[in-house]
Order: C-alpha cells, then sequence, then structure tokens
C-alpha cells in the first residue's frame, strides 16, 4: 500500500505543562508523564515503520514556548548515534534515545510557576505548519505529500491565543494538513473547531491507561485509510460566536463593519476602533394637516 | 476633467540597457547572477503594509467580462476567454478565501448587449458552476461599456452603505459601442461611491484611463499570463475604505450547527431555503443551520435569510478576515554573515526559527518585535499563509 511516491509527515505536539502533570501524578499514580511519553514513542516508532518514507517530527509544548525534541538541532552538528544492541532497527532506536535525552534535557532546565496552567499551543502548531512547509519543499518531483498533526492535550486552553490559534487553523486548512486531536482531560472548543475545520478526528479520552490503544487504532492510520474504519463519530462544534463586552456566546449579535468586532447590544461607539455609528432615528409619523373649514 | 498630467509613456523615455543586469564572474559562469534573480524573485511583492488604514470589509463585487469577438485572439492559450475564466474561477476561490462576508457577481458583454451570468451571491460554487458553462459560449460582435456598467450599478445602488462596492472590469477590445454618453454615467458612479478598476488585456484606452481615474480604482494591461494572474490576485485583498462610506453596526446572527441523528424522537426532515430557486435535486436533510430569529433552514453559511433578511455567519468566517486588520509586519533583512547564531556547546547554531532548517540563503530576516531570525521560505510562508510570527508569540501574553 505505501508506494515510494508518497510521504508521510506526522507532528506529534504534545503538551507538557508541569503543573498539570504533576497533579495527574498524584490523581492516578499509574498515568504519569512518563507513561505518556512511552505511549508516544509506541506511536512514533509504528509510524516510523510503516512505510520507508514516512517522517516524523515531535514537539514538545511548555506554557507558551515550544520545544522540538525530535528532531533536534545537536543532532545535527554532533553525530553520537550509539548502535544499537539488540539488533533493533537503528531509526527506531536513534530516535528513541534522542527523544528521551531531549525531554529529560528540557524538563531540567524548566522553572516551574504556579500561575501558568494554561497552554498556549498555536505556538507549536506555527512551528509545525513552518517545519511541514520546509520539508515539502525538499522533496524531489513527483512525489505527493501528505501531512498531519497530532495534538495530545492535558492542560485547558487559554483564551488568549485565540486569533493567533485560528490563523494557524486556516493556514492548515488551506495547505491540506489535517489536525487531529486526543484529549486527556477537560474538552477544549478550540481543538473542536480546529479539527472541524481542517477535516481531523477529535477524541477525548476515557480512561487515560489505555492511551496506547486509542493512539494505535484511532491516530495511527493515515487520511486515506480512514474511509474504511470506523472511528468515533464527529463532534457538535460550537461555533457560535462571544461578544466582546462580556465573553456571552450570542446567537444574534451586531458586528463593527471596520473591525469585525461582536457586540450583544446596541451602542454608539465601537469600543476596539472607536467609531461613531450613525444611529438609526426613529420613524417620525407624519401628522395629518386638518383643513380648517371656514365657516362660509 | 483633463486637468491631471499624462503619465510619460513607455516609448517616451530613454531606453534601458537590459543586457547590464548579467555579469559573469571570473570564471565566466552567471551562476551567481541567477540565483540572485531568483531570489529577488522570491521576494518580490508589493508590501503595501495599510497600517493604519480603515479597509472595506464587506464588499459587493461585480466582475464585468467582456465575451466580444476580441477574445478569441490567441495571444493568451488556447484564447483570451478560457484562459480569462480559468484565471476567474482561481480568483472566485481566493476572493471567498480572504473576503467571507463578501458576495460576488459576474457580468458578460457581447453584441453590444451586457447579461448578467450569476448574481450577487456569497457562494463560490454557483459563481465557479456558471464560468465552467461558459467556456462554450461564442464571442460575438462589440461590448457595451455602458450597458454593463449600468446592468451592476441598478443591483449595486441598494447595497448599504456601510458596504464598499466594486466592480472589475476584464476588457479586451478596443472599441465599445454604448447608446447614451458614458461620462455622464461615470458621474453617476462617483455619486454612488462606485469604485472601478479595469484590467485591460490589449491596450490603454482612454475612456477606461477616465473610468478608473475618476472612481478611484486601477488601470492595469497584462503582458502575459502570470501578470494576468498577478493583476487579478491584487484585487483580493480589501482595498481602503473609501472616507465616505460609512460604518455602522451590522446585525448578525449566529446560527448553531444542528446534527440530528435519525434516533432522535423530533428529529423530521426538511427542506433547506437555499434549494428554493435551485433546479436540482431538493434534499430533505435531518440537521442545518437555523436563523435564530425566523428558523428557517440552510445548509451552508455565509447566506442571507431569505424570510427574513438576516445575515447569517458562523465566527470563524469572522475570523478569517482578522489578519488584514492585524497585519503582521514585514521581517528586515540583513545578510547572513552577520548574523551569529547561538552557541551551545562551543559550536555555532544557525537555525531558522520557525521550521529549524540550517540558513543556507543569502540572507536571514528577522522579526523586529521579537528578534528572532528566519529563513526566506518561512518568511514567504509566514506572511503570505500564516500570519502570525512564532516567536512573537512566545515573548507576548496577550493574543
Amino acid at each position: 500500500m505505501a508506494s515510494d511516491d508518497e510521504i508521510n509527515i506526522l507532528v506529534i505536539v504534545i503538551d507538557v505543562n508541569p503543573i498539570w502533570w504533576g497533579q495527574q501524578a498524584q490523581r492516578e499514580p499509574q498515568f504519569t508523564l512518563s507513561t505518556c511519553l512511552d505511549s508516544l514513542m509506541v506511536l512514533a516508532n509504528a509510524h516510523l515503520v510503516m512505510s520507508r518514507t514516512n517522517k516524523l517530527a515531535v514537539i514538545a509544548n511548555l506554557y507558551q514556548n515550544s520545544h522540538f525534541l525530535y528532531p533536534s538541532k545537536q543532532w545535527k552538528l554532533g553525530d553520537e548515534i550509539s548502535t544499537s544492541s539488540d539488533g533493533k532497527y537503528e531509526l527506531l532506536s536513534v530516535t528513541n534515545d534522542l527523544f528521551a535525552e531531549e525531554i529529560k534535557n528540557l524538563m531540567d532546565r524548566t522553572e516551574v510557576s504556579g500561575s501558568q496552567t494554561e497552554s498556549l499551543l498555536a505556538v507549536s502548531l506555527a512551528k509545525a505548519l513552518c517545519y511541514i512547509h520546509r520539508v515539502s519543499k525538499d522533496v524531489q518531483a513527483g512525489q505527493d505529500v501528505k501531512s498531519r498533526i497530532l495534538v495530545i492535550k492535558a492542560a485547558e486552553d487559554s483564551t488568549l491565543q485565540y486569533m493567533n490559534f485560528m490563523n494557524v487553523i486556516f493556514a492548515a486548512q488551506k495547505k491540506n494538513i489535517l489536525i487531529d486531536a486526543c484529549v486527556l482531560d477537560a474538552d477544549s472548543g478550540l481543538l473542536q473547531q480546529a479539527c472541524d475545520i481542517t477535516g481531523g478526528l477529535y477524541l477525548r479520552i476515557p480512561q487515560k491507561i489505555a492511551l496506547t490503544q486509542y493512539l494505535l487504532w484511532v491516530f495511527l492510520p493515515d487520511a486515506d485509510q480512514r474511509s474504511q474504519l470506523l472511528l468515533p463519530p464527529p463532534v457538535h462544534v460550537d461555533y457560535r460566536a462571544a461578544c466582546f463586552c462580556h465573553r456571552n456566546l450570542i446567537e444574534i449579535g451586531y458586528v463593527c463593519s471596520v473591525c469585525l468586532s461582536i457586540f450583544c447590544n446596541f451602542s454608539p461607539i465601537c469600543t476596539t476602533c472607536e467609531t461613531a455609528f450613525k444611529m438609526p432615528l426613529p420613524q417620525m409619523a407624519k401628522t395629518k394637516k386638518k383643513k380648517v373649514k371656514t365657516a362660509i | 476633467m483633463d486637468e491631471e498630467p499624462e503619465r510619460a509613456k513607455r516609448w517616451e523615455g530613454g531606453y534601458e540597457r537590459t543586457w547590464e543586469v548579467l555579469k559573469e564572474d571570473e570564471s565566466g559562469s552567471l551562476r551567481a547572477t541567477v540565483e540572485d534573480i531568483l531570489f529577488q524573485a522570491k521576494r518580490k511583492r508589493v508590501f503595501e503594509s495599510h497600517g493604519q488604514v480603515r479597509l472595506g470589509m464587506m464588499r459587493h463585487l461585480f466582475v464585468i467580462i467582456d465575451s466580444s469577438r476580441s477574445m478569441e485572439d490567441q495571444d493568451l492559450k488556447p484564447n483570451r476567454l478560457t484562459s480569462t475564466l480559468k484565471l476567474m474561477e482561481y480568483f472566485v476561490e481566493e476572493y471567498f478565501d480572504q473576503n467571507p462576508i463578501s458576495q460576488v457577481g459576474i457580468i458578460t458583454t457581447k453584441n453590444k448587449r451586457a447579461e448578467k451570468l450569476t448574481d450577487l451571491a456569497g457562494n463560490p460554487k454557483k459563481h465557479i458552476a456558471a464560468l465552467k458553462k461558459t467556456v462554450d459560449s461564442t464571442c460575438v460582435g462589440e461590448p457595451s461599456l455602458y450597458n454593463s456598467l449600468n446592468l451592476a450599478m441598478q443591483t449595486l445602488k441598494h447595497m448599504p452603505a456601510h458596504t464598499s462596492k466594486e466592480i472589475l472590469v476584464v476588457f479586451s477590445s478596443l472599441t465599445t459601442c454604448d447608446p447614451a454618453n458614458i461620462y455622464e454615467l461615470i458621474k453617476t458612479l462617483n455619486g454612488l461611491k462606485i469604485r472601478v478598476s479595469v484590467i485591460g488585456l490589449s491596450a490603454e484606452v482612454r475612456v477606461c484611463t477616465i473610468l478608473t481615474r475618476e472612481t478611484g480604482g486601477s488601470y492595469n494591461v497584462i503582458l502575459d499570463e502570470s501578470h494576468f494572474k498577478e493583476l487579478l490576485m491584487l484585487h483580493v485583498k480589501p482595498p481602503p475604505a473609501s472616507s465616505s462610506s460609512e460604518c455602522s453596526l451590522i446585525r448578525m446572527g449566529f446560527p448553531q450547527h444542528v446534527i440530528a441523528s435519525m434516533s432522535d424522537q423530533d428529529a423530521k426532515p426538511s427542506f433547506s431555503m437555499s434549494h428554493l430557486d435551485s433546479a436540482g435535486e431538493p434534499g430533505l436533510t435531518l440537521g442545518g443551520y437555523y436563523c435564530p430569529q425566523c428558523r428557517a433552514k440552510y445548509t451552508e453559511l455565509p447566506v442571507e435569510c431569505k424570510v427574513c433578511g438576516l445575515t447569517l455567519v458562523s465566527a470563524p468566517h469572522l475570523a478569517r478576515s482578522f489578519h488584514h486588520l492585524f497585519p503582521l509586519e514585514a521581517f528586515q533583512e540583513t545578510p547572513l554573515e552577520e548574523y551569529e547564531g547561538e552557541s551551545i556547546n562551543l559550536c555555532l547554531f544557525r537555525f531558522c526559527e520557525a521550521c529549524q532548517g540550517e540558513l543556507k540563503d543569502k540572507s536571514v530576516f528577522t522579526c523586529l518585535a521579537c528578534k528572532k531570525v528566519f529563513c526566506v521560505e518561512c518568511d514567504l510562508f509566514i506572511h503570505d499563509i500564516l500570519h502570525c510570527c512564532s516567536g512573537c508569540m512566545q515573548t507576548d501574553r496577550t493574543s
């Protein structure tokens, strides 16, 4: 099924918010960050083994920062690849070793601060898109590139990144890149919209311990093979807009024609762009002129 | 009307020595110059960042396509009409991608008459289907600029004042057959604040120059097919709003998408209002978008409710236009040698911030806000498609 003409790129974005994972380790000791990373490595290895031409990248997202775990920059310059001693396919052992080393380095040098409980995924997604763009340009002529991004989300959404996130989603849709989401804890409206708009798959995992199973069964097959599988049904996405004044979801609103900000009530001035609007004047009823009858 | 000084025509200026651009190096090879030219071609884009200028977001655009005898000319392959229609399909798609809440209508003109091909609508599929059918039509007679502009004006004059009313004419003939004085029509167009732009396929025609100058549009004549595409794409971006367009609060509805399944007790299949005038098969569907004001059903957004007149959109449609309002600043170009890179483990690293690729091009691009460095491919990608800088997102806390 896999021919040399098709290259599948899978970019995994993993949310490593230390606060959420720390609380998670206390809630459920069987499922910690290391078990999650083990499951990820299984998925990564499986993807690389599916075809010789498959490519992989892994990005870790820490609050607002993102860091490429694989392929890493140090690998390019200092080639100290340990040859595997147990006969495993060398690419897999190299991948696993590098991955483990990078995540250890990342965790060592991170300082945890109590206020950062939310994760801003837009940065990692933007970098993933640029990476895919670069790799697509480097292929030989005649080769097809199909790419997707798998997001594994732990902590909650942050509303600060709405605009950047939407820009990333539209860019992915334009380049035909699917965004899949595997959500561990709370539902994320932004990721639901992303999966709906780009055509990817959104799944909220009922049992976290079985993460490996879900990853291999649901997220490993690529887009062509998904039509032959019976996958979780699409979720109902709430596309209602939130008004800028109260952040309530509204069904009918007023949109400023200049800056496109949404309000729930009519107001004479737009708070975002400060333009004064024309007020609709109330209709004046015409009074009929009564003809005064003159007495003859 | 002729007060403006005429621009000097190209044949009136001195001749340029275009062969002097190519320079050979010591071994006689032109490779360095060719690479330079390719690099410049990649970067060639008119970077008019409007900054604080107000843009016309809701646009009503009429495209007038000349279908007269001159369109059968084969200087564009296979003939001008086919080439134009193919580019128009691409234009319609890009237009709705960049301006999701705008509308487009198409008018053709031939045989001294003008005919509406499609009415103003917000759905690209109808326009593309109509354009595909027109490929078989014959090009005959003379075009009529007056009739086509009049036809477009009849619809545009009823549009609300806060929208941007535009007409784009693809004009290939050198003559036009008008029943009345076109200068009067130009005055009327000016009064209605309609902006007319022309893309000429043959040569510069004086009446088009005056038309575009008076109404504030642009007039260009194509050199070849790729230039034609570039000129069309210039019209995809929203133009700066004229000072006279009013700003108002537009009432819009944000319907929910209801997916009802067969097992629901209350689910009843119903017709969608958008199928009222279409001759296609009437589809009974279970789910759809219900107008929040009158509960009429529609299958796709954006649409204007036929029953109550409310414009229905979804939040991502408005979000698509945000990058026009908050455009990304251009990056600063510096030569590669000046960039030192980071040093990790005593090795010098020069990597692009976004794609992690090694920086090999002649120059690197720095974002002025966050000071991160990008390669030329990422710079193009970020400014054309992505519209957000990954470096800035890491440093600031607000979206």
